[in-house]
Order: structure tokens, then sequence, then C-alpha cells
């Protein structure tokens, strides 16, 4: 049970980092870019289990 | 200007990358770093954690077990058992686990020595501390190196947290990342999560091996309480207050004594002892690499122990332990742990004579700062392959 | 250089960068991540990234917690259920003030006593309450301000106080004994808030008011709205009556176990992916502020910043120490949100702790006064998003006047349970 609510954490982290990634497409302000990627660098070395 | 913003974010995106993968591989290294053991001629054998609780196979904190024997001992005596990296970021408890199972021999009893308590640990430092991965201990013929560590088990083995840790039996209410804290899961719960079951796997040795001394070794900032001392269960306190006397008068350093408080669950001094036959003690050194005011947060902090700001704190009586210009170096440390084990040994022989544990070649306080730590680690390049292990 | 020359000469470099930042415009989030920046530079650590990435995955669990919570509380709304309710509440309650305000403090104070976040009391129930408090005649800053202090002091309240559990962790002392000296302070502060910044209220003009509000989707029901609620409740109090054959969910998949709840009984078909881009834009200021607040947290004490900044606060006089808590608390939580309890808590705990008062109760009422620097720049994180949710037009420094006079008294509180701990310790029983 405890391996299933790990990988489904995982999964939420991946969800938004696609949504944080999504929004980062999408945004035409430069410092909102920036923010989306410094937002989005804990969850992808969660994601690939870096960290 | 649609080319321009396209621009912009293919520049911000490789940056991201760069950033991702140096970060990334270097804490992959960190995690992965090996650290050679090389087990001496005292070492009869090495086993795992999950000889004694299967249900921890296969899991990064399967710790491995390193048994001191003498098979042709006269007598059989007693068994102990000596905690290293209960708190992977106190490192004077780990090295001192390492010079027993590299150098020390027993001539009575067994002496199970298991340098990673909570391998996992080990393998992460701690967010927002600013830790160095690892650090180096100079030897006669080179340099080991070693991971820094944290308190609590690496997330990546462990998660999620609850919202508030509820410990297991006591249902005692402990902030929820000590879940992943080793000294507050014991005595471990079988069906519990990593941390606990890694408990839970030495409370049943304990319990198999009829494990009677339990020595776990620690370290502390300089502004918490509990500090150079031997922290005893009830069950211990005529051991620690006579092995206390032994260190005051024939090691060149004090260190007091504590009774484990009857209300703080989940740590070793109180539950090893509830929960088992054996005397559980905890050992303290100072470590001012972990106050909380402490300046320049690098290896040469963790390593000298020489802080000014620190040093300040104790200047208004903020401390408690000494600090001044000389520090707290590794080498005292370690030094203050081999020989307050050497003197709980000689002291549990005495009041327990027909349990009687003997070791020997572990060097004393004194000796240790006269050559260094790194002088009692063995060089595994020259070392025969079957007697090499890893942490 | 001595460290405390060295350690001064970086602190300014990190306030000048950020300043600087400021000044051209960069965003709040953005100039902490170039002080942090500027900070290892000017200490000799080049650009540290296995520092920077380090500090940023601090507090990733936090910012699960409010992508997951403002989550559901988005699915709620698109579902009609926040409509509902505001519509249910003002129909029973509009004539009894007394009655109301009580209630409306139960529902502010709830959510963060469970989660320790202020912020998920802001979008669970602030929202809602807000449109009532609204329709009492209240101005928008007053109760924008009710709502930021009670959320503040929810966060404070028990079982899970966050400033309180890292400080008590720090110094590896039990979480036990806070209940009642948390959940008094918080309760009579909260009463007195809502009192006092709602005297005016009027009694509701129920036509006028249920004319403005959105009607929800006629199926919408009791049940469908309390459901998810009723879940996540059971989820958590399942973990804590059970917690040996409970499984440990943590918040984020409680959250998003009510969030799914919410979807499958909508009375109305709701677009979850559109949902979830726009929370994750609506929590971009907020969980960019988390994790750049960690990674200026770990050059600051990869630096010696942190240590500066902590001896020097705590070797001050401990008379000064206890009558400046009502500015360093606040403050300290302003630049580093719940770093504050590690960096300054534990400090100031220890040092409290060696002068004789009673630990648990001194914390306790350090714990009331640390949220009210979420309002405070340069985060400002909860104030920020409590002005967003209510609708606040007028300046933000309007909005920190209007919660000053039940701030004082919140912080007089706090620092009378620090004074007075030891006489106060009677409370520590559970």
């Amino acid at each position: 049970m405890s391996t299933l609510i790990t990988i489904l954490y995982y999964l939420m982290v991946g969800y938004f980092a696609a949504c944080f990634i999504w929004n980062f497409r999408k945004s035409r302000n430069w410092q909102q870019e920036v923010l989306y990627l410094l937002v989005l660098l804990p969850f992808l070395l969660r994601l690939f289990r870096l960290k | 200007m649609k080319d321009a913003i396209q621009l912009r974010k293919l520049i911000l995106t490789a940056g991201f990358i760069l950033l991702f993968l140096l970060s990334g591989l270097d804490f992959y290294h960190s995690r992965h770093l090996k650290e050679p053991v090389v087990v001496g001629e005292g070492i009869a054998e090495v086993k795992r954690l999950s000889d004694y609780f299967p249900g921890i196979k296969g899991s990064i904190n399967d710790a491995q077990v390193y048994l001191l024997r003498n098979d042709q001992a006269e007598v059989e005596g007693g068994s102990a058992l000596i905690l290293g990296g209960s708190h992977a970021e106190e490192p004077a408890g780990r090295l001192a686990t390492w010079v027993i199972v590299e150098n020390a021999k027993v001539t009575a009893g067994r002496v199970f020595v298991i340098l990673t308590a909570n391998p996992s640990a080990s393998t992460a430092t701690r967010l927002g501390g600013a830790y160095p991965p690892d650090y180096t201990i100079e030897t006669p013929w080179g340099e080991r190196k070693f991971r820094q560590g944290d308190r609590w088990s690496n997330p990546l083995d462990q998660w999620p947290d609850p919202e508030v840790y509820i410990h297991y039996p006591s249902r005692q209410q402990l902030a929820y990342m000590d879940i992943r804290n080793q000294n507050r899961t014991w005595p471990g719960r079988r069906s519990g999560t990593m941390t606990e079951q890694t408990c839970y796997a030495m409370t049943q040795m304990i319990i198999k091996e009829k494990i009677d001394l339990v020595i776990d070794l620690h370290e502390a900032e300089l502004q918490y309480p509990v500090i150079s001392t031997i922290v005893a269960h009830p069950k211990g306190e005529d051991l620690a207050a006579l092995a206390s006397m032994m260190i005051s008068a024939e090691e060149d350093f004090d260190i007091g004594v504590e009774y484990s408080p009857e209300a703080l669950r989940g740590l070793s001094h109180r539950e090893i002892g509830d929960h088992t036959p054996a005397i559980p003690l905890l050992l303290e050194t100072p470590e001012p690499f972990l106050d909380a005011t402490r300046g320049r947060t690098d290896r040469e902090l963790l390593l000298t122990g020489k802080d000014d700001f620190v040093m300040k704190a104790g200047k208004h009586g903020l401390l408690f332990e000494k600090l001044d210009e000389s520090g707290w170096p590794i080498d005292v440390r370690v030094g203050r742990h081999l020989s307050s084990l050497i003197q709980i040994f000689r002291v549990w022989t005495e009041l327990y004579p027909e349990r009687q544990i003997k070791i020997e070649n572990v060097p004393h306080y004194s000796e240790v700062i006269a050559t260094g730590t790194g002088f009692y680690l063995k060089d595994p390049s020259k070392a025969p392959a079957e007697r090499i292990f890893y942490e | 250089m001595s460290p405390t020359l060295s350690a001064i000469i970086i602190l300014i470099v990190m306030v000048l960068a950020y300043v600087l930042a400021k000044v051209f415009k960069v965003s709040t989030e953005l100039s902490l991540f170039l002080a942090a920046v500027a900070g290892a530079l000017v200490g000799g650590y080049g650009l540290p990234v296995r520092h920077l990435a380090e500090g940023a995955i601090t507090y990733l669990d936090i910012c699960l917690i409010f992508l997951t919570a403002t989550l559901f509380m988005n699915l709620l709304k698109a579902a009609g259920g926040v409509a509902f309710a505001v519509r249910s509440i003002l129909k029973k309650f509009h004539g009894q003030k007394f009655i109301l305000f009580l209630l409306l403090v139960l529902l502010l104070l709830i959510p963060g006593a469970l989660t320790g976040a202020g912020s998920v009391t802001v979008l669970i129930t602030g929202s809602l309450v807000a449109v009532v408090l609204k329709y009492t005649g209240l101005s928008d800053l007053r109760v924008a301000a009710i709502i930021f202090l009670i959320a503040g002091l929810s966060a404070a309240a028990p079982p899970v106080s966050l400033w309180a559990m890292l400080t008590a962790a720090g110094i590896n002392m039990p979480y036990v004994g806070f209940f009642l000296p948390l959940l008094l302070p918080c309760l009579i502060g909260s009463l007195l808030t809502i009192f006092i910044l709602g005297w005016k209220a009027k009694p509701v003009n129920l036509e006028k008011a249920l004319e403005e509000i959105p009607s929800p989707p006629e199926k919408m029901s009791w049940w469908r709205l309390l459901l998810p609620f009723l879940v996540f409740l059971a989820l958590v109090i399942a973990g804590r009556v059970f917690p040996f054959n409970f499984p440990i969910l943590g918040l984020p998949l409680i959250f998003a176990l009510s969030a799914g709840v919410t979807v499958a009984s909508s009375p109305v078909k709701i677009n979850v992916w559109k949902t979830s881009l726009q929370t994750a834009e609506q929590l971009l200021p907020l969980v960019g502020t988390l994790t750049c607040v960690g990674i200026l947290v770990q050059i600051m004490t990869l630096t010696g910043v942190r240590g500066l900044i902590s001896v020097s606060v705590v070797t001050l006089p401990v008379a000064a120490v206890i009558a400046s808590l009502f500015l360093t608390l606040p403050f300290s939580e302003a630049v580093l949100m719940w770093g504050a309890a590690p960096v300054l808590g534990v400090p100031l705990a220890l040092l409290f702790n060696t002068r004789g008062l009673d630990p648990v109760v001194a914390l306790a009422g350090m714990s009331l006064i640390w949220p009210l620097g979420d309002a405070l720049p340069p985060t400002a994180i909860i104030g920020r998003l409590t002005v967003d949710t209510v609708g606040v037009k007028e300046n933000y420094s309007k909005f920190l006047k209007a919660c000053l006079v039940p701030a004082i008294i919140i912080a007089l509180m706090g620092t009378l349970m620090v004074i007075f701990s030891k006489k106060l310790s009677f409370l520590t029983i559970f």
C-alpha cells in the first residue's frame, strides 16, 4: 500500500510539473517564465529521483 | 516579436537544463558514493538486518552488521551492539565504529557493530542546511571519503510524511518529519515505514542475539543541554555512573550521566530498555557544525569544530559545553567515543563477569589525538578483496 | 577577514541586490533569488548549483499541499459548491450576528489548524467567509484583515503548528503539551479579531445579497458539497485514530482525493486540466516564493549570514529579546517564512530554556506572533493571497493598517505568554 501511495506522489509531482511546463510555454512575461523554471526544478529533481 | 520570445524561452530552457543536469548529477554521485570498510581480523561474520527481519530485504536500510567474535575464546561472555550513524550527520559516531570494525578484536563475548544504522539518511544532506555532500579523513596512505548524511531518512526512500507523526506504541505526537528520524522510531514497527522497520529489525536482532548492552553513538549541538554525556536507561544507571567515573579517572576528559526521561518517546535509550532485555546507553559528543548559530557551513567546520559565532553564543552563556579557539576537532570527538566504549565494556565486565565483554586493539582518546583518526583506517587498495565491504 | 565582517559584507550585498532588483521592478520572488545568487558570488562560492537546487526543493512538500488544496477549492468552486454554501449560510443566519461570527471563526480555524498552513484557510474557507462578511456591510479591507489574522491564528492552532513543531524538533523536544497553550490564545485572538473588526457589521440584506451571489447548478445539494470535506475529514481523522493500521496518506494526497470526490460528485462537468493550469498560474507567486526562500535560506546558511543573524539576536539581553519579539518574529517570518523557526526559533527557545522559562508555553506564545509576519514584505505571501482572494482594490498598506489593532493584541498575548510561561506551565497537560 505504501508503495502505491508513493507512486501516486510521483504521479502528482509529474502532473504539476506538466502544468508548469504548459504554462511556461504559454507565458509571454520573462519574469514569469524564469519563475516557472525555478519552480519546476524541485519537481523534476524529485520526479527523476535525484533529490 | 514572436521569434524573440521563442528565442528567450530557448535560452532560458537551455540554462534550466544545465542547472538541472549539474545539480542532479551532483546529488546522484553523492547518494551513490561508496565507502569502503576494510574489516579487521576480529570480524568473524558480516550479516544484514534482513537476517533478523526479512521484511527489510531489498531496502536501502538493510544495513550491514559486523560481528566481532573470537571462536577460540575460553569464556562465552555477553553480547553488545554498537550503533553508528543513527543520525548520519554526526560523523564521530560513524568514524568510531569504522575504527572498531577495522581494528578491534574481542577476547570474550561478542560485539555487533552497525556503521550506518540508517543508511538512507547517509545518502542525503539536510534541506536548507547547506551541508557539504562529503568529507575526507587524512590517513598515512592517502584519503578516505565519507558521505556527510542527514538526521532524517532520505525522502527518496520514504515518502510521504504524515501530517503529524504518532509514535508506536506510545501514541505520542511528534513533528511530522521525525517519522524519518531513526532516534524517534524505536522500538520500531513491523508493518511501519522504512525507518520504523529498520528499528524493528534492530529490536529483533537485539532479542534474537540475546544482546545485553546497546551503545548508540551520537553528536549534539552545543546549545543542546544533553551533551558530552552518557544517556542511560534506568536499567543502566549504575553502569553509566561507574563508566563516567572511570573515564574521568583514566582518560583525559570528563563525561556526564543523564537519565532517559520517560516522557521522551522513540529514542534508543528509552525504548530499547523498555522493549528488550538489553540495557541501552547513548553517547553524545559536541559537534558545533550542528548549532543553529554556526557561521560558514563547510567541511572545515565539520572536521575542526571551530566557529566564531557559536563561540560568541558561548560567551553569553548559551552553550552547554565549552567552545574555545581550539574548537572540537573530529579526532577529539572520535577519541571520546572510543575511550567511552572501552571504559563501558570494562565496567560492564566488572559488574557482570558471567556476561563479560572484552575488547582490545581499540585506540584510546589520547592515542587518537596523537595520531589522528585516519591512522586507524586501512588502505582498501592493499587489502584482500574478501575483507572489503562497502557502506 | 573575520567571520563576522565577512558575513556582514555578504549580508549587505544580499540586501543591496534585493533592493536593486526591486528598483528595476523585478518581482519579489526573483529578487529573493537574485539576493541569494549575489550572496553566493560574494561569499566566494561562484554559482553553487548543488546548493541552489537543494534550497529550491526545501519546501517541495508544502508546495504540494498548496497546489492540491487550491486545486480542490477551485474544483469545488467550478462545481458551484461555494456559491451554494454562501447562499445557504446567509439564508439561515443572516439576522444573528453573534452566531454567524462564531460559525465563521470555526470555519476559518479548522483548515489551518489541521494543516498548519494559514494559506489553506484562506483558500479553502477564506473566500467563502469573505463573501458572507462582505454582505454584513464590512469594507473589503476589514474583511481581508479578519480573514488574514484568523488564518494566521489557525496555522498556529493545534494540532498542527509548524513553527512549534519545527522549533521543537530543532531542540529535540517532543511536540507534546502544546495543545492548550496554542488552542486557548488562538481561540481568544480569533474571537477578539472578528468582534473588533466586525463590530460595525449590520444584519445582512438577504434579498439584495442573494441577488448578487451567482446561483449554483440546480442539482447542487448539501451532500454534494459536504462529501469531499467529509472524505477529507475522515481521512485525516482515520490517520489520527488508527495511526498503526491506516496507511500514511500525507496532506497532498488527502487533498487530491478530496478533489477527486469533488469532480465525481459535481452536478456539472468540470474541465480538470484547465482548472489545474489555472491553479498552477494562480499559485505561481506563492510556490515561487517558497522555492526562492528555500534557496535564500540555503545560501544564508552556507555563507554564515544565517549564523550572524541568529547569534546577533540571541546574544541581546533577554529582556530586550522578549520586548522585541513583536518585531523580530514577524520580520523573520516575512523573510524566511517557516524557515524562521529553525533559524530564529531554535536559538530563542534554547535561550529561554537556559533562562528558566517554560519552553513549551514560550514557544506557543512565539507561534502566535510569527504568523503576523505573513502580511509583511518582502514575501507577504498570505497577506497577498488574502487580499487577492477577498478582491481588495485599495493599496496594500491600507490592508496592513486594518490589521493593526488586533495584531497588536495578538502580539501582546504572545509576549505575555513568553514572560509568564512558567506560571502558565499548568496548561501543558497534553
